[in-house]
């Protein structure tokens, strides 16, 4: 199930997203060894962790986490302009209809083929969530590690300047668009996991 | 865009960053690989039959680097990547003696399908362009994937490794950790000729009569990964 969740206020108090900031800091902090801030030593929870974030959280049977992406709003600050400016040529897509993917986590303790699993629920979902929202563009900004592998999904993927290595690690910033024809890119790929969507609000209630 | 195309951008854009030669792959023996086989490549001609001749397609040792890495690397660091053999010298010296200087390589992993690389050679004597690095990879990752979308065109079929199921793929992997059918029969709670089935079907399906082939694809091809065969 992918559950899609705006932020609460006090998002630690809300058990599905402290899932999420807790599987996040296993894969970013403890695995990638990221660089970014821990909450009471188990969740990985930072500044653009706040009401205007949007979160499409993939679940497992018994509802634990398995995989999570964040949304940011594109005409307030995010990753791209404030921390990453650098890797875009020119100054980043903004706008309405643009949201930049962060923190897409795929979460430990599953096999490769699971993962690959969750991993497609995920993009299944992003894909549906931008169209469902009238987003034509979806920014990022990805170790190159990653590339191949979103490239490799099969939507419409352009680079937005040239890769730099920062802080040990190269990263890339992209843009991805969004049109009626990316479901059909995506299923030639193999990506057309069918995920029952779960609206935010069954998330007050958990 | 063709292939033809694809071939002379790539040329274009690696005279630009400072490289004579570029050569895109799938890391397979290109002479007897079971899927589509992706290669672009301008390297002087006796160096690609002396490569075929030998088929280093898997065996090369910037191939076997860039198994062992997800981001580029230049050739020059492969002592760190990988454990050079004397016969590993003697493919530089040759590449060498072919007029192929140092390089760069763009590893090009997809799960679930072979790996390959997309890399960048500067003519003999020639040095690295260091500034262009992260320029060349990222046209690597974007060449390889323009070229995996050509392949993937021409031959929709071929071009998805073997499925296995679920069971199939428990049985290789208790398999591949050292298990006897018995054993895994006893640790899966099914049969023992229901073992025997799972793997000679999973067999039967990469086109292999052996269990050790078996494993080599499916490992190769993402089916299965060395983290669900080492973990406890």
């Amino acid at each position: 199930m992918v559950i899609l969740a705006a932020a609460a206020r006090q998002p630690l108090e809300n058990q599905v997203l402290r899932a999420m900031f807790e599987a996040r800091k296993q894969v970013f902090v403890d695995l990638l060894k990221w660089d970014v801030p821990v909450l009471q030593g188990r969740y990985e929870v930072d500044q653009f962790d706040d009401a205007h974030a949007v979160y499409l959280i993939v679940t497992g049977a018994q509802g634990q986490h398995l995989g999570s992406a964040r949304l940011l709003k594109t005409v307030r600050p995010h990753i791209l302009d404030t921390l990453f400016a650098t890797l875009s040529a020119s100054p980043p897509p903004r706008g309405d209809d643009v949201l930049e993917i962060t923190r897409f986590c795929l979460g430990r303790n599953q096999s490769a083929r699971e993962r690959l699993v969750t991993r497609n629920a995920l993009v299944t979902a992003l894909a549906g969530y931008a169209l469902e929202h009238g987003i034509a563009t979806y920014t990022g900004v990805a170790e190159l590690a990653w590339l191949q592998q979103i490239l490799a999904f099969g939507w419409r993927c352009r680079p937005l300047g040239i890769p730099k290595v920062i802080d040990g690690r190269t990263l890339g910033a992209l843009r991805i668009e969004i049109t009626p024809e990316t479901p059909a890119l995506l299923a030639d790929n193999g990506i057309h996991t069918r995920v029952p969507f779960e609206p935010a609000d069954a998330l007050e209630a958990a | 865009m063709t292939e033809a195309e694809l071939a002379q951008a790539l040329g274009q854009i690696s005279a630009e960053m400072g490289f004579r030669f570029f050569a895109l792959t799938h890391h397979l023996d290109v002479r007897c690989a079971p899927q589509p086989v992706i290669r672009l490549d301008n390297y002087p001609r006796d160096w690609v039959s002396y490569f075929d001749d030998n088929k280093l397609g898997a065996s090369d040792p910037v191939h076997r680097a860039s198994h062992v890495t997800s981001v580029g690397f230049a050739w020059s660091a492969l002592p760190k990547l990988i454990q050079m053999t004397q016969r590993d010298s003697e493919i530089f010296e040759r590449a060498e003696r072919n007029g192929i200087g140092d390089g760069f390589t763009v590893p090009a992993n997809v799960p679930g399908e072979a790996n390959g690389s997309c890399s960048f050679a500067t003519a003999r004597g020639c040095p690295v362009p260091e500034e262009n690095l992260a320029l060349a990879q990222l046209v690597g990752a974007f060449a390889f994937e323009a070229a995996r979308r050509l392949w993937r065109m021409r031959d929709p079929e071929r071009a998805t490794p073997p499925r296995l199921t679920d069971r199939q793929r428990d049985c290789l992997i208790w398999a591949t950790r050292g298990k006897t059918d018995w054993e895994i029969a006893r640790i899966l709670g099914v049969s023992h000729e229901t073992v025997i089935m799972h793997l000679k079907d999973a067999r039967v399906r990469y086109g292999v009569t052996k269990r050790t082939p078996l494993a080599v694809h499916a490992l190769f091809d993402g089916t299965i990964s060395f983290v669900d065969i080492l973990k406890s």
